[in-house]
């Protein structure tokens, strides 16, 4: 079962990670690729356990694959590796 | 007034004799167990080297990180640190616990760690926020990050008390008004400000929480989208994200829960609330204890009653033991009894090894925790706290225990 349902727009984009983001309970992050949501794709994982999300959007936002900014309004900064 | 921070303070200053032990358990790969390793820990880990830095008398955990105050108002700090919310002038983790040089200065009477940021409050009634702040969850009135602690001016001519830290969105109580004493900023799409009948994306500013004017709130929370406090008299107001099924409410609201409560924690998707009769009720949380699978029996199943719609009795276990202090992850639960042994109970979901009961399961009911005595004729008094997914637990041996226990 899906563990929430979060919206596009409540999501960080993470540059270093290539990847939407959203706070997980275990401490990590829910991820999802542009190219997921190209293609339609709606479950953000967590690499570190088994919860999942669903991702709300409009698939027509990221069908465009060129270089069109689709970043949410936030920039996430660049945390130093 | 004094409160039970300050007396704590005094009692541990007092006695130079008193022990401590350090436990941690659960998620552990951003270094926020204190163990030096990065890896979850599925038994409890008791910390030497964390109890060789001095005595501890409160500890505040994050998404990852974790705050520790000392009796004197030191600040110390570790874990996950990659947004500054370790305050320690970088933005990297620390597996070691380090102390905040920029607090030093300061006498700091209270510390909240949120998901990835800090606030802390000095005796003096300033607050100083540091970490994440791509929301405004830092209340300078912008949206940078800051790796050091840095004072919020907005605060700077009034006396703050307390700070709770939630995901994206902070929480500052002020020393004795009876209005306008409570303040949110940050995140405020659940409704976790409260600052207007209105859904706001987001302040940077700090905003008067609404509808608690004539009411002395001693005590605030922030966890997830959820924002609590607690009055004088045992009253409890919620905000932000309903839990359950409940819709968001965008300012305070009383919960009628016909109890007079001592204490709140706040998880991801439910409350825990402490009567002061020592009982413990749950409020939202129809999947804590069945996070992992959904073919396991939900709490609603194994709880002894329902009072009202949604809230829960807990119980510690079969007979009457009373609970002193609760704790609330993101999606589990802990308690402390006062039975001789101040036994740790936890339940709720276990994936990361976070309840500390040796496995990765989901526990509906509150199992108890393992902790080994270092000394049979010493009476040990426990206090737990919860980080998103892991554990913590501060036990002190009472010096006076035998004259206590022979009367
Ligand atoms: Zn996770």
């Amino acid at each position: 079962m899906s563990y929430d349902d979060v919206e596009i727009e409540d999501m960080e984009w993470n540059e270093e990670l290539q990847a939407f983001t959203y706070p997980c309970p275990c401490g990590d992050l829910f991820q999802i690729t542009k190219e997921d949501l190209r293609i339609g794709e709606e479950i953000a994982r967590c690499p570190s356990c088994s919860l999942y999300i669903t991702v709300i959007y409009n698939m027509e936002d990221f069908q465009d694959t060129s270089n069109r900014k689709t970043e949410p309004a936030k920039p996430q900064p660049v945390a130093v590796a | 007034m004094e409160t039970a921070m300050e007396r704590t303070q005094q009692a541990l200053q007092e006695d130079d004799e008193e022990q401590q032990e350090i436990w941690s358990w659960g998620a552990g790969t951003d270094g926020q167990l204190a163990t030096g390793r990065l890896q979850d820990e599925h038994s409890p880990q008791l910390l030497c080297s964390l109890s060789a830095l001095g005595p501890i008398n409160f500890l505040s955990c994050g998404g990852a990180h974790v705050i520790a105050l000392s009796p004197g108002g030191r600040v110390l700090t570790w874990g996950r640190g990659t947004s500054g919310q370790l305050g320690h002038g970088e933005m990297v983790n620390s597996l070691q616990p380090k102390a905040v040089k920029a607090l030093e200065s300061f006498t700091i009477t209270h510390v909240s760690a949120g998901w990835n940021h800090s606030g802390f409050v000095s005796g003096s009634g300033a607050i100083y926020t540091c970490g994440d702040g791509s929301f405004g969850q830092l209340g300078h009135g912008e949206f940078k990050s800051l790796c050091s602690p840095v004072e919020v001016s907005f605060f700077s001519s009034k006396h703050v008390e307390q700070v709770a830290c939630g995901m994206r969105h902070s929480l500052v109580l002020l020393r004795g008004n009876k209005d306008n004493q409570v303040y949110g900023f940050g995140f405020g799409k659940r409704g976790q400000l409260g600052i207007s009948t209105e859904k706001v994306k987001s302040t940077s500013l700090p905003q008067i929480t609404m509808g608690l004017t004539n009411v002395r709130i001693v005590n605030i929370s922030a966890n997830g989208d959820h924002s609590a406090a607690l009055s004088a008299d045992g009253s409890l107001y919620t905000w932000g994200r309903g839990f359950g099924c409940a819709s968001d409410a965008c300012i305070p609201h009383h919960v009628d829960v016909a109890l007079s409560l001592k204490e709140v924690a706040l998880g991801w998707n439910h409350a825990l609330l402490l009567t002061s009769e020592g009982e413990v009720f749950m409020l939202g949380g129809h999947r804590h204890g069945a996070l992992s699978g959904p073919q396991k029996t939900s709490l609603t199943a194994d709880a002894s009653g329902k009072l009202k719609e949604g809230i829960v009795r807990i119980s510690a276990d079969h007979s009457e033991t009373k609970v002193v202090q609760i704790a609330a992850g993101a999606e589990h639960s802990a308690l402390v009894t006062d039975n001789g042994s101040s036994s740790v109970m936890t339940w709720g979901w276990g994936e990361h090894g976070q309840l500390g009961l040796g496995d990765t399961n989901d526990q509906a009911i509150p199992q108890v925790v393992s902790l080994a005595h270092i000394s049979a004729e010493k009476h040990p008094i426990s206090r737990v706290y919860c980080g998103s997914g892991f554990s913590f637990v501060l036990r002190t041996y009472d010096s006076d225990s035998q004259m206590r226990e022979g009367t």
